[in-house]
């Protein structure tokens, strides 16, 4: 009952959340923290009882069997950790959009997203995965709408148009995968797949990859990214950096990599050249960009290239660094948004240029902003550090010195970051900011968010080890398909 | 013998026919006239559920099976909704008590339509449904009925005279009206074939399909919008399963020759549906041209009729349709009557002023559209699935690009409603009871979303139909 409550209460909540606002203003914002307390708790369960390998706290409730279309949810090492970073996620956004507008919509919306994500990282069927991963679009779709920036609608537009149109081409790889072995269960799955003629499951492969690529984003498929960010509130854009993102690269791990082993092999040059396209191309793009937020959305598809290459490189290590790495990201880029969106409350423009001396005014929040952006060029003693190494080492195993290149965009970052914190940051106070009342510190709340972010990534680079251990018995069991 | 089904229809079209006559006698106000409607409608639901299952009605001219006793409920559902719309919308109207009855007529053709195993039969449920029809397009709702009106009834009768002809060529050559009987025969005539091609066009008609879908965009727009759900809702719904029963029951053995030209009119159909709607700036149209593309969507399955993959995602997209089209057009029709909403910028802010309606419209939208885990969504993977399973995979590419397409207007709508600021000030008409018509809506919402979870009814009762043809 554990994963069906997590998935039921956060959505069961929502219409509470939203008349509560009737009665009083604030009962939305604290009905959304207990339900991400809830989340929390309930992760920590599913950590403490995690299973050493395989699946554990399985659930199952039979809908309508000869189709094998069944609620079956369970979770081994990868989910439970991706379950981790959605609790935590979900913890962190409620407090930094403490003073919303409209909170009753805001937290509904936010509670409707947050049952169908755990779903997707919870669902062993694959329909169901599919069932949750595309509602997910219709919050997501309202809250970049309503709550964004001034081209807000166009972006939840394009976004909602995007996205929607690459699942149905990992609707119709389930489709083909379903009338070829008439399962759409995971262990079913695994069993028959290996049987199937080999040119099928390429074209099974090819249109499911499309699906999960655009979600992720890699280039080409990228362009939805920037703008929905752009437009997102910042608290949204956690959620889509930290969680939609990761959707894509998880649906590519589970559904992809461990169910067809040999035509992964067979496409694992392509991946790897796709991230190592994706990982330069957004580096110089961000090098490029003015905007900043619109920077961080680039350095985060440049991450979520490094996490590709982590699993083109089709060992436990590979896996288990691309994991790592969504992990880092989830946490290090959060705190970039955030900060990145509170610049621009604060300063009313979002270009760099029209930045500067920003530390003079408000060090606090620029202190924490230089520690996520070292974490994210990856300094040592912090998440990003552990994510890019690992990911290069595993890299350099399997495809040899010809990843000698991937170093060289890690350069590219840390060149994008530091300008960018040279010109906005540090330097002069500009004379139109010595006046400006808004600028200043943050409120206790949202300082706490931040601060947690800053906490976590900290610790998880200093022990890397708290989080390869969640995952490792489970990565082990997939790497043997591969031997 | 079937009496239960046969009663239940019989109930309704009494209660229709004599919901005018009671209104002359003792001009009854339209509150009671709802009321006496919504018995019929309670007590008929009550006899098709309690119908037998698999007893054929009046010597095989009719039949009583699964299919019947599940769409036949759906339709009674939203054409009970519509009929609480239709009153709402018309309240004050001293017809409205004719309307109702004409609605009651209606629906009962579509139940006996659903149920028809003989051409006859066919034919003549088919006039009883859309005789009253043509009396509601022609209701006097704008200046732009009459012009409906008579288009509506051109093609209607063309369709049906292009359906008779077809029959007549069929009983030319086999002597038989009957379903069953057609079935047995091996036909090599290309009398036949062109027959079946007479009868195909006439649902064509119908259903909206291309070449043939012009008149319906312009008589859902010009007639009372409650009258434009029961036209692309139950009618078309219950033309869908008729034509399935030409096609499994009737005609198996010609009907394989047609497949390449079903999947391409089906192709068209959708791909012409779906542009047109994107062009559209008032929100009638647009559901209209969601409807063709619907209808093109049906046809997909219909092409696929070489696996029994295509009978479960035919009777699951009717059954899911009759319910999100006909809601859809519910909900624009509360819109245009209290806010006097018709285009696009007038959906501006909608959700702000109407905030339950509006999230219940976005759910009717969202199934459309096919976003789980509404119905539309379980009933375009099983249409898709047959067109897969029966080696079209081009065919279902099409439909799901062009489903992935169509979302663009459906959201558009929910895009104006939810995120534009409001342009209409105050409603045009003081609603009387808003619960009246919000609360059955509800329902559909919540029976849509259950259906596109709890698989088992709808799919156990294709499997046996499939059986019943000899899958």
């Amino acid at each position: 009952m554990v994963l069906l409550s997590m998935i039921l209460v956060p959505v069961l909540a929502a219409p509470f959340a939203y008349i509560g606002e009737r009665i009083n203003r604030n009962i939305p914002k604290y009905l959304s923290l207990a339900v991400a307390i809830f989340l929390a708790l309930c992760t920590v369960y599913l950590l403490v009882n995690r299973p050493e390998s395989g699946f554990g706290f399985e659930e199952f409730y039979a809908i309508y069997p000869p189709f094998d279309f069944n609620l079956h949810l369970a979770v081994d090492g990868i989910s439970i950790t991706l379950l981790a970073i959605t609790a935590f996620l979900a913890i962190t956004v409620t407090l930094s959009s403490w003073n919303v507008e409209k909170p009753g919509a805001f937290f509904a919306l936010v509670l409707v997203f947050l049952g169908p994500m755990v779903g997707v990282f919870a669902s062993l069927n694959l329909l169901w995965f599919f069932i949750f991963w595309e509602f997910t679009l219709v919050p997501m779709f309202f809250h970049i709408g309503i709550w964004g920036a001034e081209n807000r609608i166009y972006a939840a537009m394009k976004f909602f148009i995007y996205t929607h149109l690459a699942s149905v081409f990992l609707l119709l790889g389930i489709i083909v995968l379903y009338l070829n072995t008439h399962s759409f269960e995971f262990v079913e799955l695994l069993k028959k797949s290996a049987a199937l003629d080999p040119s099928v499951v390429k074209l099974i492969w090819i249109l499911m990859f499309i699906g999960f690529a655009v979600k992720m984003p890699v280039v080409p498929f990228h362009t939805w990214l920037p703008d929905a960010h752009v437009q997102a509130p910042s608290p949204i854009s956690v959620f889509l950096a930290g969680l939609l993102l990761k959707m894509g690269a998880y649906g590519l791990l589970r559904w992809e990599i461990f169910l067809f082993p040999q035509a992964t092999k067979f496409f694992a040059p392509l991946m790897a050249v796709i991230a190592i396209l994706t990982i330069f191309y957004a580096g110089f793009r961000a090098l490029a960009e003015d905007h900043i937020k619109r920077m961080v959305a680039y350095s985060s598809i440049n991450h979520m290239g490094f996490v590709l290459l982590g699993l083109s490189a089709l060992t436990a290590a590979g896996i288990s660094s691309a994991l790592y790495e969504m992990v880092g990201h989830a946490l290090i880029i959060s705190i970039l948004f955030m900060i990145a969106g509170y610049i621009h409350h604060k300063t009313h423009t979002w270009y760099i240029s029209e930045l500067g001396g920003l530390m003079k005014k408000i060090p606090g929040l620029m202190t924490m902003f230089v520690i996520g952006v070292l974490a994210a060029v990856g300094l040592p003693g912090t998440a990003g550090f552990v994510g890019e190494l690992t990911v290069m080492l595993a890299a350099f195993d399997y495809y040899g010195w010809v990843m000698i290149i991937v170093p060289l965009a890690s350069a590219l970052s840390a060149g994008f970051f530091m300008w960018m914190l040279q010109r906005a940051v540090f330097g002069p106070l500009r004379e139109s900011f010595k006046e400006l009342k808004s600028l200043k510190e943050l409120p206790f709340v949202e300082n706490l968010a931040l601060a947690m972010y800053i906490a976590a990534f900290i610790f998880v680079g200093i022990v890397p080890s708290v989080v390869f251990n969640l995952y490792n018995g489970s990565v082990d069991i997939f790497a043997q398909l591969f031997k | 013998m079937n009496v239960n089904f046969l009663a239940a229809i019989m109930i309704l079209a009494l209660t229709g026919a004599f919901l005018p006559v009671i209104n002359r006698i003792f001009r009854i106000s339209g509150i009671l006239g709802a009321i006496i409607a919504s018995a019929g409608y309670v007590l008929s639901g009550f006899l098709v559920l309690l119908s037998e299952k698999g007893g054929t009605i009046l010597s095989n001219f009719f039949v009583s099976d699964g299919v019947t006793q599940l769409l036949g409920l759906l339709i009674l559902v939203a054409s009970w909704m519509t009929m609480l719309v239709v009153y709402w919308v018309t309240e004050k109207d001293k017809f409205v008590n004719e309307l109702i009855g004409a609605l009651l007529i209606s629906t009962a053709g579509a139940l006996l339509l659903i149920s028809a195993t003989n051409f006859v039969s066919l034919v003549i449920a088919m006039e009883l449904m859309t005789m009253p029809t043509y009396l509601m397009v022609l209701f006097a709702f704008d200046e732009r009925s009459i012009e409906a009106g008579v288009k509506y009834f051109f093609n209607g009768a063309l369709a049906i005279g292009t359906m008779l002809f077809g029959i007549s060529l069929l009983y030319a050559v086999t002597g038989s009206f009957e379903f069953k009987v057609l079935a047995k025969e091996l036909f090599k005539d290309p009398l036949v074939l062109l027959g079946a091609v007479l009868i195909f066009a006439g649902f064509a008609f119908k259903i909206t399909a291309f070449p043939f879908h012009f008149w319906g965009p312009d008589v859902y727009e010009g007639t009372c919008p409650g009258v434009a759900a029961l036209l692309t809702g139950i009618t078309k719904s219950a033309a869908f399963i008729a034509l399935m029963r030409v096609i499994y029951e009737a005609l198996p053995a010609v009907s394989e020759n047609f497949t390449f030209i079903l999947a391409l009119l089906a192709a068209i159909t959708m791909t012409v549906g779906n542009l047109l709607a994107l062009a559209q700036k008032k929100v009638s149209r647009i559901l209209a041209y969601s409807s063709v593309a619907h209808a093109g969507y049906t046809l997909i399955a219909f092409a696929a009729l070489s696996v029994p993959l295509s009978v479960t995602g035919i009777l699951y997209h009717s059954a899911a349709y009759v319910f999100m089209k006909t809601a859809a057009f519910l909900c624009f029709a509360v819109f245009l009557f209290v806010w006097g909403a018709k285009t696009m910028d007038d959906y501006k802010g909608l959700g702000r002023r109407e905030p339950v309606l509006a999230v219940l419209f976005l759910i009717f939208l969202l199934s459309l559209a096919g976003v789980p885990p509404m119905a539309g969504f379980i009933s375009k993977v099983f249409v898709f699935a047959a067109a897969v399973d029966a080696g079209m995979t081009w065919l279902a590419l099409v439909g799901l690009i062009n489903s992935a397409f169509s979302v663009a207007y459906y959201i558009w709508i929910a895009k104006q409603m939810f995120l534009e600021e409001p342009t209409l000030e105050r409603p045009v008409n003081a609603p009387s009871n808003k619960k009246f018509i919000v609360v059955p809506l509800a329902v559909m919402a919540a029976f849509l979303i259950v259906l596109g979870i709890w698989l088992g009814p709808v799919v156990n009762v294709s499997h046996l139909f499939a059986l019943q043809v000899g899958f």
